[in-house]
């Protein structure tokens, strides 16, 4: 693709988000406010920026990763807008923001390459481990920890009148696949190496069985702490395919397997919050009023749909608990549809083979594994909720990358952008 | 390692497919099994478009349109037990039961967008009826200041082709605001007295008899004891004939004359002798004590279980004059008789013939659907054969036709305030076009009230 085209892609993704937000307050019959400009040209700025700064210091990256974001982030934009309008004028700032700590890490990396991250690994491991025991401090501090919706995993920033919840679980998340990719890098040879045998059962050697039963552990007590059944498989998720890769033996896949359902049979019978997501999820009808609201209230969503929904800012999206978090892709197919749901599917497909792609053509080992620990993340990730809204699993509370409501889940993947694009341009050096 | 990588790749791509087809799967199931919950605050009809489709009968008159955006219904009285009503906070009949499909069509859905794409109307599409008006019309003034039923059924099918029930009432009223929706509905006119009013059968349950007897291998020539009364073993009362002697004058009968002439003693012997397992059961095959799937609901019509039955002979000598705890409505007597004319396979009656756009396009046709064998065709042909001598020879001539034969039965059903009047009928005998059923309460038998209403309706279905 030549850059042109990139360009022109990334001002049609402009034009829809400054379409859409002016769409979305026409149906509401307030006419073209100034936010269908603003969220247009805070959307411009983000992405001029990073086109920018791709050109400057990644100019050999590929030009087929951003399109698909700005597509995904645009439809973000416009439905938080629709579903909130506070939120969604808070989500350009976020935007911004993670426009900007991408183009700090393209800065960063310039002239040293991704190759400096391992230096840090063992600094990532901890900032990872604080970040993910943050949500533990004690509430009613000017920063301190807080619980919503049964999870303990957000920060809460008090800025005068204003609260900024802050999901540091998320950072932890890119860093931790950077200790993971590593980490890996340098042990893969030791972990493939099976000595040991127990009848045709054949192991490695004892420590070299640690880290995994480490991040297990790690893993597991996100779920005990904090109860984020989501990040616990995502992080849990990523490392298992991670170890698989990087010592080509499915059997670390089938352990990790046995581990993650094992781990969620033990938790659905020792939290009964997770019992009561397996139930909604199997029987959202029954518990209409309580468990089961959010599920049903998604069913009907997606039945209203049809095959181009009721059109923006005209469907009730808002009857969905959650809306502009968990269910953004159901919001959003209510009111675009199928044709809308299919075209976030495609973005998702086409920025996963852009990451695969970076992944199996780099030479280096430690720069494929992090661009596939990356690529795994953003498509668990997206398994993960979209499996729970659509029903092929139990709902896990996590965002849909690039398209929720989060200003931590926008600045954790755009810096896992900001990444994909440097590993791409050190493959092509 | 890059094989692996691939793997997870292909892996990645599979679950993108698969969430392609679950999102299309979700949204066509959930499209269709959600759409009417009541829970579902998006199932409720857009403000900004109450527009609602017309109803029309078979032959094409409109009994409920929008004019001028106010809900009408030109046949005013004659269709309230059918279709019903809607106002703002109240709905009743095919207008609650169809309101999905009455509803305009653009609602985004993939249907709605397939219709445009073949260049279809959107407009709110129309309801067809089975029911011919010309049948309705005759059946509504017949049935005027008496209190009864009326109705007619396409034996082949089940589709049915008169539904009237009196006293009725003008659902206009309703709309106009005259009458509130709790007077129009506490009103004994909001009844409807032919899926919903349980009354004994009277003789025209010795059809079913008749046919048990049949089955037995009894033959319709078979010569039967005629006597001038019946008792039971333990009973009190005997049973007496309408004639007060014997139904010949001899002490002779075959079951066709029996039949025909409607003899309790020969009936009430005929139960007592086969037993309630018998009589049970062929009440049961024709639909007694279960519910009937029928588009508005309907009464259950019931017999007693044959222990109950055989406990007490005098009850089931009764039973097998249709009365005592017989309790039917002239709906299910319907279903039966169209069974009958059906080569003894029963059809669940129906209402919607098929659901239409203004342009003229099916969108949905109900089909015919069966309920299962209540007789053998054997046992069905020589039934209506013997049918057809009540019309010709016995107590229903009143509804006897120069151009055909036409199969009946009369009953004459005891009332607290006169006998309740029945008539079953089917014509032509040979190869049955129309069920119908007459019930008409207090005034009399069905020879001579019942009867004479068969002969309108038959005269305008057969023109």
């Amino acid at each position: 693709m030549s850059e042109r085209t990139e360009a022109a892609l990334l001002l049609a993704a402009t034009l829809l988000v400054g379409v859409g937000t002016a769409v979305v307050t026409l149906t509401n019959d307030e006419g073209i406010t100034i936010d269908a400009y603003v969220a247009a040209s805070a959307f411009l700025a983000s992405f001029g920026g990073l086109l920018f700064a791709l050109k400057t210091w990644a100019s050999r990256a590929t030009r087929l990763l951003l399109p698909p974001v700005a597509l995904l982030t645009a439809l973000g934009l416009i439905e938080v807008f629709r579903l909130d309008r506070d939120l969604g004028r808070l989500q350009r700032y976020w935007l911004l923001l993670a426009a900007a700590i991408a183009i700090g890490v393209l800065r960063l990396l310039h002239g040293r390459g991704v190759e400096v991250l391992r230096r840090f690994r063992y600094l990532f491991l901890a900032a990872a481990f604080g970040f993910l025991l943050s949500p533990l401090l004690p509430s009613g501090l000017p920063i301190g920890g807080a619980t919503i919706n049964g999870s303990r995993l957000w920060i809460r920033l008090e800025l005068g009148q204003r609260t900024l919840s802050f999901q540091p679980g998320e950072a932890a998340k890119v860093l931790l696949v950077i200790f993971f990719a590593s980490y890996l890098a340098d042990r893969r040879r030791g972990l493939a190496e099976m000595p040991r045998s127990i009848g045709p059962i054949r192991l490695p050697e004892p420590r070299q069985l640690l880290p995994i039963l480490l991040a297990f552990g790690v893993s597991f007590a996100v779920l005990v702490y904090q109860r984020d059944l989501g990040a616990s498989v995502l992080l849990f998720g990523v490392f298992v395919v991670l170890l698989y890769v990087a010592t080509d033996r499915p059997a670390y896949l089938i352990a990790g397997g046995m581990l993650i359902s094992s781990g969620a049979s033990a938790a659905q019978n020792v939290f009964p919050h997770i019992q009561g997501r397996v139930d909604a999820w199997l029987h959202p009808f029954d518990n209409f009023s309580g468990t089961g609201f959010q599920i049903a209230q998604g069913i009907f969503a997606l039945g209203d749909a049809g095959l181009f929904g009721t059109g923006l800012g005209a469907g009730a999206p808002y009857l969905i608990p959650a809306a502009a978090t968990d269910y953004i892709f159901v919001a959003l197919v209510e009111e675009t549809g199928l044709a809308g749901g299919f075209a976030i599917i495609t973005a998702f497909g086409l920025l996963f083979a852009v990451g695969f792609g970076i992944a199996i053509r780099s030479g280096d080992t430690f720069r494929s594994l992090l661009a596939l620990g990356l690529t795994v993340t953003l498509a668990l990730q997206m398994t993960l909720i979209l499996g729970g809204v659509l029903r092929l699993m139990p709902l896990t509370g996590i965002t849909l990358p690039f398209v929720s409501y989060g200003g931590s889940s926008l600045l954790a993947n755009f810096g896992i952008v900001a990444l994909l694009a440097r590993i791409s341009h050190e493959e092509r050096a | 390692m890059s094989r692996a990588m691939h793997r997870i790749a292909a892996v990645s791509f599979g679950v993108l497919a698969l969430l392609t087809v679950w999102l299309t799967f979700q949204q066509v199931v959930a499209g269709s099994t959600y759409a009417d919950d009541p829970r579902n605050l998006r199932a409720l009809p857009d403000p900004d478009d109450s527009r609602r489709g017309i109803i029309t009968t078979a032959d094409g008159v409109v009994i409920a349109e929008d004019r001028d955006g106010i809900r009408t219904y030109p046949e005013g009285s004659s269709y309230l037990h059918v279709v019903g009503y809607v106002t703002a906070d109240a709905s009743a009949g095919l207008e609650s039961t169809r309101a999905s499909d009455l509803r305009p069509l653009d609602d985004g859905s993939i249907t709605s967008w397939l219709i445009t794409l073949f260049g279809g109307s959107l407009e709110p599409p129309e309801v067809r009826l089975t029911l011919v008006d010309r049948i309705q019309r005759v059946a509504s003034a017949a049935l005027d200041r008496h209190t009864g039923a009326v109705i007619a059924l396409d034996p082949a099918t089940g589709a049915v082709l008169a539904y009237a029930s009196s006293p009725t009432s003008d659902p206009n009223e309703l709309i106009s605001g005259d009458l509130t929706v709790s007077e129009f509905r506490d009103d004994p006119a909001a009844l409807d007295r032919v899926a919903f009013r349980l009354l004994p059968s009277g003789s025209t349950f010795k059809t079913l008899v008749a046919a048990a007897a049949l089955e037995e291998g009894i033959r319709p020539d078979t010569i039967l004891e005629d006597r001038a009364e019946f008792l039971a073993p333990g009973a009190g009362q005997p049973i007496t004939n309408v004639t007060g002697g014997t139904c010949t004058g001899g002490d002779e009968i075959t079951l066709r004359e029996a039949l025909a002439v409607s003899c309790n003693t020969v009936f009430a012997g005929l139960a007592v002798d086969m037993g309630g397992l018998v009589i049970n059961d062929i009440a049961q095959r024709a639909g007694f004590n279960s519910v009937l799937a029928f588009e508005l609901g309907a009464a259950i019509s019931s017999i007693p279980t044959a222990e109950e039955l055989d406990a007490d002979l005098g009850a089931l000598a009764q039973t097998g004059l249709g009365e005592r705890d017989l309790r039917v409505t002239p709906l299910q007597m319907a279903v039966l008789t169209a069974a009958f004319g059906n080569q003894g396979e029963m059809m669940n009656p129906y209402l919607v013939d098929s659901v239409l756009t203004r342009d003229g396009s099916t969108l949905k046709r109900t089909e015919p659907e069966s309920l299962g064998r209540l007789i053998d065709p054997a046992v069905a042909a020589d039934l209506v054969s013997m049918m057809v001598d009540v019309v010709t020879d016995g107590t229903g001539r009143a509804a006897s036709r120069p151009d055909m034969d036409v199969a009946g039965k009369t009953g004459t059903a005891e009332g607290a305030g006169g006998p309740h009047s029945w008539f079953l009928a089917l014509a032509p005998a040979d190869n049955p076009t129309i069920a119908v059923v007459v019930v008409i309460e207090g005034e009399g038998t069905g020879g001579t009230v019942a009867a004479p209403i068969v002969a309108q309706i038959l005269n305008a279905w057969f023109g």
